[in-house]
């Protein structure tokens, strides 16, 4: 059983192809990584996995539910499965970092005692336990991403999609997250990647998923980043 | 449940501190409408007690000949009593009338004068009638007219009251009319800058919004803190125009009285504290409310 199957899906805006008749899946517990140039697709691709866009053909599978006919209600309960790092963080800043990954569990209903020992042992895991009470704004851009990392990994998603995570970070931060995302999947978790860095491709050595024109011209198995 | 109201409470409490400007901003605007509604209770109130102290100021007098005795005239007054539309009658007798005159006449030797003159008692008997409506004076004096005692009637104050009637009426209902535009167009007006202070304030969060649906908040979880920060802004400025009418009225309370004597606006203001509370915090927790969520709907489509 798949964890995600994409089937002949297309995405065009206002009659541009972005996406043309992607068809893939992903296993529980995989890692993937998504190359292709900027603007190829794969942000809204990563989109559409959490229907914050709708395929304009094609269907998409989580578990085997065709998520196009979630209702809002499902769509809610979808992204609380599903961990999503943003390039640009998109941490609520009017609440501090253990408040930003406590939010994650509020909107999913758990009582504030499973809440208030769940955040600062994830908080621990991602190194950010004596920053928990500051603000975005007080953070570096690494915290940021790794209290967003903390966020997503505090519903114990079945699948985490990172899109481009590293894109705003120096080369000692982009290393330290992208060992907090190899941590994560051997814990047992479906990761996403999506990124241009092709030092990190090539170093991964994970399944590489290829993307020019809109189209899958790859997927290999411990893939490099040739584009 | 009870934990997710706990939340929504605690979120939107946290929404009014951390993002205080936006929340003075909406105060701000929620409180200047309801100033002006209240204002609208008030100015109300202070324009029909205007037009009835100039209501009860008019009055219609019917003169007896010289010759009628005192029990023909309180016999027709008990007559006039029965009739509906009358509401008081008082009766001047020649006596009385007389000593008013000269009551009138010590500061007016002229007049004196004139009495002496006379030598006798030239007053005559009268009854001063009070209409229960200013407008029904017209029917009371054609029913006079049109009565056994017509003959025994020296003069019926009619044309001058007539004229007062009409222009009294006029104004009445042209003051209500105008003040009832004015102040409707200025609480619309005042919805509309609340509604889109509230709207700005609401948009500046869409980033916040749009992360909360990402994280998988549901339509509820996200509406609810600000639902809760309307009302409490609704809330808060209800408490700061109370306070700003209890000053103003404190301070100015004689002074309007004076312009416009026999309005009680004090006594009004303190005998309906609680309705006009009542309804200001009503109208702007409706406000801060409806606002919010309207102002939400476009963010919250899936």
């Amino acid at each position: 059983m798949s964890l995600v199957y994409f089937k002949n899906v297309s995405k065009s805006y206002n009659g541009n192809l972005i996406l043309d008749d992607i068809t893939f899946s992903l296993e529980p517990g995989e890692f993937v990584v998504l190359v292709g140039k900027s603007g190829v697709g794969k942000t809204t691709l990563l989109k559409m996995l959490i229907r914050d866009e709708l395929p304009t053909k094609g269907k998409i599978y989580f578990n085997n539910q065709d998520i196009g006919k979630f209702k809002p209600h499902e769509v809610a309960i979808l992204r609380r499965k599903i961990g999503f790092v943003f390039q640009d963080f998109k941490l609520l800043s009017n609440k501090t970092a253990y408040e930003n990954v406590a939010f994650a569990m509020e909107v999913a209903g758990y009582p504030e005692s499973t809440i208030k020992r769940d955040v600062p042992e994830v908080l621990k895991l991602v190194n950010l336990e004596h920053i928990a009470d500051h603000f975005p704004y007080q953070m570096s851009a690494g915290e940021k991403q790794r209290t967003v990392i903390a966020r997503a990994l505090i519903q114990r998603p079945e699948l985490i999609l990172a899109d481009e995570p590293t894109g705003n970070l120096d080369p000692i931060n982009t290393w330290e997250i992208v060992k907090l995302l190899i941590k994560i999947n051997e814990l047992g978790t479906a990761i996403i990647l999506a990124t241009h860095d092709k030092e990190i491709v090539n170093t991964l050595g994970k399944r590489v998923i290829s993307l020019e024109n809109g189209k899958i011209i790859r997927d290999e198995k411990e893939g490099k980043y040739i584009i | 449940m009870i934990e997710n109201l706990q939340r929504i409470l605690k979120t939107a409490w946290q929404g009014l501190k951390r993002n205080g400007w936006l929340s003075i901003a909406c105060i701000t605007m929620i409180t200047l409408s309801l100033i002006l509604f209240s204002s609208m209770l008030l100015f109300n109130y202070i324009s029909n007690s205007f037009i009835n102290v100039l209501k009860s100021k008019m009055d219609l007098s019917i003169y007896f000949q010289n010759n009628i005795p005192e029990e023909d005239v309180l016999k027709i007054k008990d007559e006039l009593l029965k009739n509906d539309l009358i509401d008081s009658i008082t009766y001047t007798s020649k006596e009385e009338a007389l000593k008013n005159f000269e009551e009138q006449a010590k500061y007016n030797p002229a007049l004196e004068q004139a009495l002496n003159l006379v030598g006798e008692n030239p007053l005559t008997a009268s009854l001063n009638i009070k209409a229960k409506n200013p407008k029904d004076y017209d029917k009371i004096i054609n029913a006079i007219n049109n009565s056994d005692f017509k003959d025994k009637l020296l003069q019926i104050d009619l044309t001058q009251n007539q004229r007062i009637i009409n222009r009294m009426n006029t104004i009445s209902w042209l003051i209500k009319i105008v003040s009832l535009v004015v102040i409707g167009l200025l609480v619309f007006l005042s919805f509309i800058i609340s509604f889109n202070t509230i709207r700005m304030a609401i948009y500046s969060l869409r980033e916040e919004i749009e992360i909360m649906k990402l994280v998988g908040a549901n339509n509820w979880f996200i509406r609810g803190p600000f639902l809760l920060e309307g009302i409490l802004q609704g809330l808060v400025a209800s408490v700061i125009t109370t306070i700003i009418f209890t000053t103003a009225i404190l301070i100015f309370g004689t002074k309007i009285e004076n312009f416009v004597p026999g309005s009680g606006l004090a006594i009004y203001f303190w005998s309906h504290f609680w309705f006009i509370f009542f309804w200001q915090t009503v109208f702007g927790i409706f406000l801060g409310a409806i606002s919010s969520f309207w102002a939400l709907r476009h963010y919250l489509k899936i």
